[in-house]
C-alpha cells in the first residue's frame, strides 16, 4: 500500500516539475519589483572540485557586493544562488532545474566543461535564461549556437595558437617537440598547437606518452636525439613534474613549456630546483592581472587566502550579466541575452571584452608563466599590437 | 650506441625496483602458493612510510644520509611487520581453505590498503623533498648516469645478495626452502611451519617497503594507487623469472624494466607494456615455468 502512495507522489511530483519548468519563462520576467535579483551560480560545492567551486561563489558574491554597494540593478539588489553541480552530469541536471524553479533571472558560473553543457541544455530548453560561463573552456559549449550562453574565459582551442605565437615570435625554435599524453583534452591542444605552428613554417614532431608511469627517461632520450630547442607538454602537472626532474637529470637542455593543466604547485614540489626556467601557457591567475590588484588584496581580506584561479572570471560573469541588466532595463531573458550579445568592451578585472557572434570572449585572455626561484612568475602576454611583452 | 646505454641505464634502475618487489611475491607463492595481490600494496604503504618518516626527520633537522637511512630501515621494520598482521589476521586462517578464497582474500586486502591510505594521505599526491638527493652524475659510453641511480642499484643488488644468502645459509633459511618442498613433512620434521610463514611476510614486506621508499625517492612523487601498477609488473617479472625462484625474480625485473625502457625508446611509450606483456606470454608459451623455473616441486 505504501509503496503504491510513494508512485503516486513521484508522478505527482513530476508533473508538477514540469509545470514549473514550462511556467517559468513567464514567471521570471513578472516577479516583484523590489525582490533582489537572483543570479544562479551552479559550481561543484561537494567532490574534489569543491574548493574551485567555492572559490568561484566567492568571486560571485564579491561581484554582487559591489554592485549593491553602489545601488543595485534597476533599483534592485542582486542575490547569489549558489548550486551544487558536483561536477556530474547528472547532479548538474537536477541543479539546474532547482535554479529554474527558483525563478532566477539569469546564470553565471559553472567549472566543469561535462556538467556545464547539461546545465545550458536545460536552461535554453526553459526559458532561455542567459548563461554567462566563468570557467568552462571546451570549445562545444558555445558553438552549440544557442543564443543565451556567453564565456568570460578563453576556449581550450585558443591556447594551441597563443603557444604557437610564443614559441614561434618569443623563442624563436626552429625545431620543436610537442608531447601529449593521449588524454582528449591533451590531444586537442597538441593538435591545435600543431597546427598553428605550421601557420608559422615550423613541422613540428608530435609525441605521446603514457600517462601513469614513474619513468620518462626513454621517451626523453628519444626526444632528445631529435635535438629540439622547445618541448611543449600538453597533458597534466603530474607527468610534467617527472618530465622535468629526469630531463634535467640526463643533462637535457631543451626548453620545456607546458599547458594550462601543467599549472600547479605539484610540479614545483616535484621537480625542485629542476623546474626553473619551466614555462606555461595559461589563462592569468587574477594575481598576475594588473587590472585585478585591489581585487586580489580585498579578496584576501575577506576569505582569508588569495583567489584561486577562476574567481576573478566569476566576478567579471557576474558584472556582465549585470550589466546586461541594466543595458536592457529589463530581467527578460530574451532582453538580457540580446543586451549580452551586444556588450562591447566591457572593462573587466580581467582586461577589456567583448562577446563575439556565439558568445565567446574576444580577445582571450593567455600568459605565460616562468618559473624563477622555484616559484610561478608572471612571464610574457602579447599586447594589441601583437607583439610580447612582460607582464607587470 | 651511447642511447641504447642510456635506455639500458635507465631500465636497470626502473628494474631494481621491479625486482624487489618481485622477490616478495615469489616468496610468498614459493612457500604457500598464494599470489599475494596486496604485495603491490605494501610497497606503496613503504613509500608512505618513509615519506612520513623523511618529514619528521626533517623537522628535527637530522643530517640528510640520516633521513634517508632512517626512512629506509623505519619503512622496511614497520611493514614487515604489517605484512605479518595481514597474514595473521586474512591468510592463515585460510590457509587449509581452498585456493580461490585466499586469492580473493588478497584482493580484498589490496583494496582495505590503497583506500585506507586514500583516506589517511588524500587522493593527490605527495612528494618528497625534491633535492633530498643530488641530481648529478657521470658519463658512460656517452650515457648520463646518475650518482643516485648507481646507489640504488647497489642497493637493491644488496638487498637480493643478502636474502639469497639467508635463504641458502641459515638455519631458517632453510626452513623456508623445506617448507617449500613440501609443507607437511616439514611439519612432522619439526619446522614451526606458522612461524616461518611469517618470517617470509617479514621479508617480502620490508623488501617492498624498501623499493617504495627508494623509488619515492628517486621520483619524489607518492600517490595511493602507485602500489597497483608496481604489484602487476613485479608479479609479470616473478612470473617471467619462474615464480617461486629467487633468482629469477631478480632477473625477471631486471628484465623487465630494461625491456620496458627499450621499447619506449625505440618503439613508443604507448607500446611499452604491449611489448613486455607480449615478452612474457611468448616465454611462457616455450617454457611454462618461466626462465629459471625448474621441476615444479622445487622452489626456491
Amino acid at each position: 500500500m505504501a509503496r503504491r502512495y510513494s508512485w503516486i507522489l513521484a508522478a505527482a511530483g513530476a508533473m508538477s516539475l514540469l509545470v514549473a519548468g514550462c511556467g517559468s519563462a513567464t514567471t521570471s520576467s513578472s516577479s516583484s519589483s523590489s525582490a533582489p535579483i537572483k543570479i544562479g551560480v551552479p559550481v561543484p560545492l561537494s567532490g574534489s572540485y569543491a574548493s574551485a567551486g567555492e572559490d568561484i561563489v566567492d568571486g560571485a558574491k564579491l561581484a554582487a557586493a559591489k554592485i549593491n554597494g553602489s545601488g543595485g540593478v534597476l533599483g534592485r539588489k542582486i542575490q547569489i544562488v549558489p548550486v551544487d553541480d558536483a561536477c556530474d552530469a547528472q547532479t548538474a541536471t537536477q541543479a539546474a532545474q532547482n535554479l529554474v524553479s527558483q525563478n532566477v533571472t539569469a546564470v553565471a558560473g559553472g567549472y566543469c566543461s561535462s556538467a556545464s553543457l547539461p546545465e545550458l541544455q536545460v536552461f535554453h530548453s526553459q526559458g532561455d535564461l542567459p548563461f554567462v560561463l566563468d570557467a568552462s573552456t571546451n570549445p562545444q559549449l558555445t558553438e552549440l549556437g544557442y543564443n543565451d550562453v556567453f564565456r568570460t574565459i578563453g576556449r581550450d582551442d585558443e591556447q594551441g595558437p597563443f603557444a604557437a605565437n610564443f614559441i614561434a615570435n618569443y623563442l624563436h625554435a626552429k625545431k620543436v617537440v610537442v608531447m601529449d599524453d593521449n588524454s582528449t583534452y591533451a590531444v586537442g591542444l597538441q593538435q591545435d598547437t600543431v597546427k598553428a605552428l605550421k601557420s608559422y613554417g615550423i613541422t613540428a614532431t608530435v609525441q605521446h606518452l603514457t600517462p601513469g608511469q614513474s619513468d620518462y627517461t626513454s621517451v626523453l632520450t628519444q626526444i632528445n636525439q631529435l635535438h629540439p630547442d622547445v618541448l611543449y607538454y600538453t597533458g597534466y602537472f603530474t607527468e610534467m613534474g617527472l618530465l622535468l626532474k629526469q630531463a634535467h637529470q640526463l643533462g637535457y637542455t631543451f626548453q620545456m613549456m607546458g599547458g594550462d593543466a601543467t599549472n600547479s604547485p605539484t610540479v614545483l614540489s616535484t621537480a625542485g630546483s629542476a623546474a626553473n626556467n619551466f614555462i606555461v601557457t595559461t589563462a592569468p591567475l587574477a594575481q598576475f592581472l594588473g587590472t585585478a590588484k585591489s581585487y586580489v588584496t580585498q579578496y584576501t581580506q575577506k576569505y582569508g587566502q588569495a583567489p584561486g584561479p577562476y574567481s576573478v572570471y566569476e566576478y567579471d560573469a557576474v558584472s556582465v550579466v549585470a550589466q546586461a541588466i541594466k543595458n536592457a532595463g529589463s530581467t527578460k531573458a530574451s532582453k538580457i541575452n540580446a543586451a549580452l550579445s551586444k556588450i562591447h568592451d566591457f572593462k573587466g578585472l580581467t582586461g577589456t571584452f567583448s562577446f563575439n557572434k556565439i558568445g565567446d570572449r574576444t580577445p582571450a585572455v593567455y600568459i605565460t608563466l616562468r618559473v624563477v626561484n622555484g616559484k610561478f612568475t608572471a612571464y610574457k602576454e602579447l599586447n594589441d599590437a601583437g607583439q610580447w611583452v612582460s607582464v607587470h | 650506441m651511447s642511447v641504447f646505454v642510456q635506455y639500458l641505464v635507465n631500465g636497470l634502475t626502473i628494474g631494481s625496483f621491479y625486482a624487489l618487489v618481485a622477490l616478495g611475491y615469489t616468496m610468498i607463492y614459493g612457500i604457500i602458493r598464494l599470489i599475494n595481490f596486496a604485495h603491490g600494496d605494501l610497497f606503496m604503504v613503504g613509500a608512505f612510510a618513509g615519506w612520513l618518516v623523511v618529514a619528521a626527520a626533517a623537522g628535527m633537522h637530522l643530517p640528510v644520509a640520516m633521513q634517508l637511512l632512517l626512512a629506509l630501515l623505519i619503512a622496511m621494520l614497520a611493514v614487515g611487520l604489517l605484512a605479518m598482521g595481514i597474514e595473521r589476521v586474512a591468510y592463515q586462517p585460510l590457509l587449509k581453505s581452498s585456493r580461490l578464497s585466499i586469492l580473493i582474500t588478497a584482493l580484498g586486502v589490496s583494496l582495505a590498503l590503497e583506500n585506507g591510505a586514500m583516506i589517511a594521505f588524500g587522493a593527490g599526491f605527495d612528494t618528497f623533498p625534491a633535492n633530498i638527493l643530488p641530481l648529478t652524475g657521470f658519463h658512460l659510453f656517452g650515457a648520463q648516469v646518475g650518482y643516485v641511480q648507481v646507489a640504488m642499484f647497489a642497493l637493491a643488488l644488496l638487498l637480493m645478495v643478502g636474502l639469497y644468502l639467508f635463504v641458502q645459509f641459515t638455519p631458517v633459511g632453510t626452513a623456508m626452502r623445506a617448507l617449500s618442498f613440501d609443507q607437511d613433512a616439514a611439519r612432522l620434521m619439526g619446522i614451526n611451519v606458522e612461524g616461518v610463514v611469517l618470517i617470509t611476510f617479514l621479508l617480502g614486506g620490508s623488501l617492498a617497503a624498501a623499493s617504495g621508499v627508494m623509488m619515492g625517492l628517486y621520483y619524489t612523487q607518492i600517490n595511493f594507487m602507485m602500489g597497483f601498477l608496481m604489484g602487476l609488473r613485479a608479479f609479470t617479472a616473478a612470473v617471467l623469472g619462474g615464480i617461486g625462484n629467487i633468482p629469477g625474480a631478480m632477473v625477471g625485473g631486471l628484465l623487465i624494466g630494461v625491456l620496458q625502457s627499450l621499447s619506449a625508446g625505440y618503439i613508443s611509450s604507448q607500446w611499452q607494456d604491449v611489448i613486455v606483456f607480449a615478452v612474457l606470454i611468448l616465454v611462457l608459451v616455450f617454457k611454462p615455468t618461466g626462465i629459471f623455473g625448474e621441476r615444479v616441486v622445487e622452489r626456491m
